[in-house]
């Protein structure tokens, strides 16, 4: 009882420090995926969108987008490793890991086109990456082909 | 013995300096002193994996080989079959359920052990410690080579930095193995990156009994490719699967050949050799469009390329067995160019045509077969030239800063 209460809690405390949710999150949920990544950010302003491009010193790069709403609409990632896509993804981690194959059946490459959430994730050891978007929260003109 | 080789090694040195002096006469002294080869045949195949509670595990185009492993220095050894070969990751790991020797943890310069985490592209992860054991393939060894033990109970558990958000593939069953044979392009899983003070990627650990964290570990103590570490035949290798039916194979066996033009099974015969970049990517060009962050990897049981809407091909049905690989209606064909700086001449671009047919997944699966040239799947931005296009090839693979006839790796050759 005791144990379960405490998973609880510090569920509850790590809700609270991850802030809202990356992907499909407001655009503040940028700034706690740049204090959970340990990162430097800079935002980019481009036609209809903008991207908030946070750097770690280890060479991760993450790329998230964010409609003029303040909704962020699709996230990349590339680097040695891979980002903590449980942060990065927010709510839609959890329909992405139900949206896998059953284990172990294709190796080394993850994607799921769902109606909405779409994530693609590649690579090898020392250089992975991959994107996710939400279809239903691309801003009017712009395509998935920007979340790169 | 061992002097006896390296003194006919120096002649044979010499001989082939002075037949570069004067180009006439070095065939009637070269078959006097040459060193008698070591065997650097080993044999690997694609079946249906380990058995799990009496079932074999059943994965479609998975390269096992079985490998040997020794207490350093001694005659205390284990074979371990089942070992997934793998050109896309570096370094040997084995599962600690399937492991019976004892070995010694390695320790960072604090004294501590090393913790080793892996990941995968499909968010999978392997944690453990680093210890050193002696690995044996064909004729070849690799002394004292670090390598992971995947899961052991008796060594803390993974931090977040290696975990958060990942899945374990730590059983035979969730890895469709009893462990991995890491043989890709570079010498270490890390390299230098995990040897700096300043931000080391979270790879190795340092673990006191208080808990893990982030560690800097010198790239001799990191998990290396056992090919390079080899006394000889160690500038690569080669693979070589044999062709299969459209329908697959039952199953396939082929060889991994050590060194690259060190012995005469080795040799590049007309092999045309494309240099990797840094990442150990090169550029595939697909309907005119170039992916930058392409690569091969036996690892990968298909080929893994566009997204249906590019491919025209139809995804598997969502929550099937076959989830995630393409299920067209009839196979189709397609051509693919793949190019990479020539190692030994830089400034020249090499590039090969790529034939190749995807099938119906479903229908694959759905034989008794685990070998086929024919299976694929969507992927991002890249792609990831998986098993299936090293069947009916041989496909030689440089290792980096080592090298060979064909330049200096890391390359492809094929």
């Amino acid at each position: 009882m005791l144990k379960r209460l405490l998973i609880l809690l510090s569920a509850l405390f790590a809700a609270a420090l991850s802030g809202f949710a990356a992907l499909g999150g407001d655009e503040g949920s940028v700034v706690s995926d740049q204090v959970k990544f340990q990162a430097s950010r800079r935002v980019v302003p481009e036609h209809g969108y903008r991207v908030h491009e946070i750097s770690r010193d280890d060479g991760l790069l993450i790329r998230e987008y964010v409609s003029f709403e303040g909704k962020v609409f699709g996230v990349s990632w590339k680097g040695p490793t891979l980002p903590d896509l449980s942060q990065l993804l927010g709510s839609s981690f959890a329909e992405f890991q139900n949206s896998l194959p059953p284990k172990p059946s294709r190796r080394k490459a993850a994607v799921v086109h769902n109606t909405d959430l779409v994530v693609e994730s590649t690579g090898h050891t020392r250089a992975f990456q991959g994107r996710a978007y939400l279809n239903s929260m691309l801003p009017d003109g712009v395509t998935q082909e920007v979340v790169q | 013995m061992k002097r006896g080789l390296a003194a006919a090694t120096v002649i044979l040195m010499v001989v082939s300096l002075a037949a570069c002096g004067d180009g006439s006469s070095s065939s009637s002294s070269e078959t006097t002193t040459v060193p008698p080869p070591v065997n650097n045949t080993q044999p690997v195949i694609v079946d249906a994996g380990p058995t799990v509670n009496g079932q074999p595990i059943g994965d479609a185009d998975v390269l096992f080989t079985t490998i040997t492993i020794c207490v350093p220095g001694t005659t205390t050894c284990q074979t371990i079959d089942h070992m997934a070969v793998d050109t896309g990751s570096t370094g040997v790991r084995i599962l600690a359920s399937q492991l019976t020797l004892t070995l010694t943890d390695s320790t960072n310069a604090s004294g501590q052990p090393i913790g080793n985490c892996i990941q995968y592209a499909d968010n999978t992860y392997q944690w453990g410690p680093v210890v050193k054991a002696d690995v044996k393939m064909a004729g070849e060894v690799a002394s004292a080579l670090p390598i992971q033990v995947v899961a052991p109970t008796n060594f803390p558990a993974a931090p977040a930095d290696c975990t958060a958000g990942g899945t374990p593939a730590q059983t035979v069953s969730d890895l469709g193995a009893n462990g991995i044979l890491g043989v890709g392009v570079f010498r270490q899983d890390c390299g230098p990156a995990c040897a700096s003070a300043i931000s080391p990627p979270a790879i190795y650990f340092g673990c006191p009994s208080t808990g893990c964290s982030v560690t800097s570990v010198s790239v001799a103590a990191q998990l290396q490719n056992p090919v390079w570490t080899f006394p000889q035949d160690n500038n690569g290798f080669l693979i070589v699967l044999p062709q299969v039916a459209a329908s697959g194979a039952v199953s396939l066996s082929g060889s991994m050949i050590f060194g690259i033009g060190t012995q005469s099974d080795n040799s590049l015969n007309g092999a045309q050799a494309q240099a990797t970049d840094d990442f150990g990517n090169f550029t595939t060009t697909f309907n005119g469009v170039k992916y930058s962050s392409s690569f091969i990897d036996s690892g990968s049981n298909g080929l893994f390329f566009l997204d249906s809407a590019t491919s025209g091909l139809t995804d598997c049905s969502p929550r099937s067995a076959e989830v995630g690989f393409y299920c067209p209606a009839s196979t189709t064909n397609f051509t693919a160019i793949n190019s990479g700086p020539n190692p030994n001449a830089a400034a020249t671009t090499v590039s090969s045509n790529i034939a190749f047919s995807i099938a119906n997944a479903a229908t694959l699966f759905n034989s008794p077969n685990t070998a086929f040239n024919n299976l694929g799947g969507s992927n991002a931005g890249a792609f990831d030239w998986g098993l299936p296009f090293f069947i009916g090839r041989t496909v030689f693979i440089g290792i980096e800063n080592q090298s060979s006839p064909a330049g200096l790796g890391p390359f492809w050759a094929y």
